[in-house]
């Protein structure tokens, strides 16, 4: 008959190829399906070869002693995987009824408690020994345990470390941590220089430390993240306009912001223009854009550019990053006009200027946005632009300050 | 007890000569005529910088080598096991340790003053004379420059890709970037890699001391057709380039009415316009042909062909627009004095590559490695890496091929 390692394996071998056509059919993943056909080979290679072996235990040829061999010997040792996987079941439940990512933990503890049942069981008839079936099963089971159980730890402690941090201020995240890897130093420094210390005080020390992190995180994380405000950027008010126009109209209509759209208003917008996204990465080769108090645009770029030089030129389609200094004795804000585009709105294209700015920022100061300029300059030939000079010039891209009207700069994008 | 496993003599005499002829045949590559990428040729200073560090440091790393390989052999040959008694084993020998140590540090100190030097060197972009925008996306390189009075005064941007011409003897300031991934920019004639990263600019001083042709290549792993993404520097002196600026700023010339290339204007304007530019190309109500290849292609560019048969190459200069004549008068025959006024002959229809030009028109996918398939292009909302298959008859791409050879 077919040994309990070759059923185990037989076993794994149907539900992997069940696996396989599920997936295969069902997803029609290439590389999952490849994955699960590899394994399915494997599985079925490896329950051919120890079935044909036996668990090595006697002869494939050998009936006799296969009633008298020590794996035919049952030896039951406690054993604490029913009781987990009967808990795992009912995480899977509630799961169920309540969140996906709980129904999912409860899916890998069946998982992985039916696995260690299974081995457990299947390392009992091993012989009539108990010892030697324990370390049957540890020479299984350890090298998985360790390193899962290991990630494991270290992932609860990790995220029970971010709890706490999210829940304290900022300030106070500091400070608390700072602390405690100051303690966490000391108390290895004690360690070092104490190597005859009991084993058991220092288990103690790190169990109770792992212990309060646990506690804590879980509490904090219980109560939730500190109050985390998502700041408003000029862009996301620049495409509000466009995107809802009756939604914005009525914002300006109960104060929250003027009417006119922000990269043309020299007024200030509360949450878009007092707590901007301060997120600028790090950035190179940056070109210069300057109101000086004369309320003119001036600007530089890298290279020898030349004096006469009356306007920069950005490339196409790519990202180039200005940082626009406000010289002048005013609040204010640098936008660039880069002619029309086409937005969806309401599943609708819709025409309407593209344009982007800065914060209203305070004179003296300096802020980085970044321009991508979809379409050529010669797209645009012959168009006015409301935001350009006026006169004659005044088709094509053009940086612009609202509120200022001396201060223009003619873009070109090849 | 010693075990011993016997070597024949045969065995040895194998492999004796596989080492022969591998360390013969790594010797005999250095002999290679044709090597337009030989980084060992310098024919501008800044790679002649390069040249001047690197066959000092490898000097100075090869005695080196061969001490220490010299003193492994004596000492391997020396004290060979030959049954003899374990020698007396000592700990420490404290003058010798020191010795050993201050002796590496001292070469490296001498190693790294001269590279400091040479790296702050070749850093330096002050005197640059002309700016160039370099740009890599997967697998072709755009160059372009912008307004300025570098260069000899340029009032108009001028695009183009493939092959970026310069004026010879004169330090440039290119100003390096990615639109995709991360590419690195090389002529090893002229200068050193610089990788070009999306986000930022990275400056690169070129020179080159006569007019001629610099070959060079991607560095820098990109992508399915990395290989393919190469690149050529065309050095011209002050008169030819001068010419060569105003060739590329000249208006738009429409084909003759009732001719192919007319035809293949119209042809243009539905199977190309959406990604490539022609500057100056309106349709049959007037309206300026604006190309979006930000909405067709992830990297958000595909070349400008307003002026495709002034440059040589085509698809990432991975293949001639010329013919292998005239490949070889430009690239071995010409001298420096003849070859501007060669290169600016530009392709004709008697030296047009037109094979490769047909089949890249034919099917491009097939003929160079790209993300091309709509139905493998989900990760990219729908955006190809690289030029799609069109689908274009026989017809078509002659008309195409007709009004392209126009593009001059």
């Amino acid at each position: 008959m077919f040994t309990t390692g070759s059923k185990f394996l037989i076993g794994a071998s149907v539900v992997a190829v069940i696996a396989t056509l599920v997936y295969g059919i069902g997803q029609g993943g290439v590389m999952g399906t490849i994955g699960l056909t590899s394994a399915t080979v494997a599985l079925i290679g490896l329950a051919t070869l120890n079935a044909l072996l036996r668990d090595s235990n006697v002869f494939a040829d050998d009936s006799a002693p296969v009633e008298a061999s020590s794996a035919a010997q049952f030896a039951p040792a406690s054993s604490i995987w029913p009781l987990a996987f009967a808990f795992s079941g009912v995480i899977v439940a509630v799961g169920l009824i309540s969140y996906q990512p709980i129904l999912v933990i409860g899916l890998i503890a069946v998982l992985a408690t039916g696995a260690e049942w299974a081995v457990q069981a299947w390392a009992e008839r091993a012989s009539g020994n108990v010892e030697h079936n324990a370390e049957v099963r540890s020479r299984l089971s350890n090298p998985l345990e360790y390193p899962v159980g290991g990630a494991l730890a270290i992932g609860i402690i990790v995220y029970s470390f971010s709890r706490v941090m999210l829940w304290l201020s900022k300030t106070n995240t500091t400070i608390t941590f700072s602390v405690l890897a100051s303690i966490v130093v000391a108390i290895a420094f004690v360690i070092a220089f104490r190597p005859k210390m009991n084993p058991l005080a220092i288990g103690g020390v790190m169990a109770t430390g792992a212990i309060a992190v646990v506690v804590a995180g879980t509490l904090t994380g219980l109560d939730g993240e500190r109050d985390i405000p998502v700041f408003e950027t000029t862009a996301i008010w620049q495409e509000e306009a466009i995107l809802h126009p009756v939604e914005y109209a009525e914002g300006a209509e109960e104060g929250k912001h003027p009417a006119e759209r922000i990269c043309e208003s020299p007024e200030e917008f509360p949450e878009a223009d007092e707590d901007p996204s301060q997120t600028v990465a790090g950035k190179s080769g940056t070109f210069d854009v300057v109101l000086t108090p004369a309320g003119t645009l001036d600007f530089d770029v890298p290279g020898p550019l030349g004096d006469n030089v009356a306007g920069m030129t950005i490339q196409r389609s790519n990202a180039t990053n200005i940082i626009f200094r406000n010289e002048s004795d005013e609040h204010r804000r640098l936008s660039l006009d880069l002619g029309t585009d086409t937005f969806v709105v309401n599943d609708e294209d819709v025409v309407d200027r593209h344009q982007i700015c800065t914060t209203l920022i305070e004179p003296g100061a300096a802020q980085l946005f970044t321009v991508v300029a979809g379409q050529p300059s010669v797209a645009f030939e012959g168009q006015i632009n409301p935001n350009g000079p006026g006169g004659t010039e005044d088709d094509g891209l053009w940086f612009f300050v609202p509120g200022v009207e001396s201060a223009n700069l003619q873009v070109i994008v090849p | 007890m010693k075990y011993v496993t016997p070597t024949s003599p045969s065995t040895l005499v194998r492999a004796a000569k596989f080492a022969t002829l591998a360390i013969a045949g790594s010797f005999l590559a250095g002999c290679a005529q044709n090597a337009p990428q030989d980084t060992f040729a310098p024919e501008g200073q800044n790679a002649r910088d390069i040249d001047t560090l690197s066959r000092a440091v490898f000097s100075i790393a090869g005695v080196v080598g061969l001490i220490t390989f010299s003193a492994i052999g004596y000492a391997v040959w020396k004290f060979r096991d030959r049954g003899q008694p374990i020698p007396e084993q000592t700990h420490g020998k404290p003058a010798l340790e020191i010795g050993l140590t201050i002796l590496p540090a001292l070469i490296l100190i001498g190693v790294a003053i001269p590279t400091v030097g040479t790296i702050m060197a070749l850093s330096d972009t002050d005197d640059t004379e002309c700016i160039i925008n370099v740009t890599g996306q997967q697998w072709w390189w755009e160059f372009d420059y912008p307004v300025q009075d570098g260069c000899g005064g340029i009032d108009e941007p001028i695009v183009t890709s493939g092959q970026m011409a310069i004026p010879a003897d004169t330090n440039v300031l290119i100003r390096g970037t990615s639109r995709d991934v991360i590419h690195s920019f090389w002529i090893p004639k002229l200068n050193g890699k610089k990788d070009m990263v999306p986000g930022r600019v990275h400056n690169l001083r070129m020179q080159a001391d006569e007019p001629g042709l610099y070959a060079g290549q991607c560095a820098e792993f990109c992508g399915l057709s990395h290989a393919n993404m190469r690149m050529e520097v065309i050095a011209l002196d002050d008169a030819d380039f001068e010419a060569w600026k105003a060739n590329q700023l000249e208006d738009y010339q429409s084909p003759e009415p009732d001719t192919l290339a007319a035809v293949g204007e119209q042809t243009f304007i539905a199977n190309c316009s959406r990604c490539h530019q022609v500057d100056g190309l309106t349709d049959g109500d007037g309206v300026p042909v604006i190309a979006r290849p930000d909405l067709q292609v992830y990297s958000g560019a595909a070349p400008n062909l307003s002026n495709l048969m002034t440059r040589l190459t085509l698809a990432g200069a991975t293949w001639d627009l010329i013919d292998s004549e005239r490949r070889d008068l430009l690239w071995n025959d010409a001298t420096a004095e003849e070859f501007g006024p060669l290169y600016l002959e530009g392709v004709q229809d008697e030296w047009l590559n037109e094979v490769d030009l047909r089949e890249w028109l034919r099917n491009s996918p097939a003929k160079k490695p790209m993300y091309a398939d709509p139905e493998l292009l989900e990760p990219t909302d729908g955006l190809y890496r690289g030029m799609p298959y069109l689908a274009l008859s026989e017809d078509q791409i002659d008309q195409l091929i007709a009004y392209l050879l126009e593009r001059k």
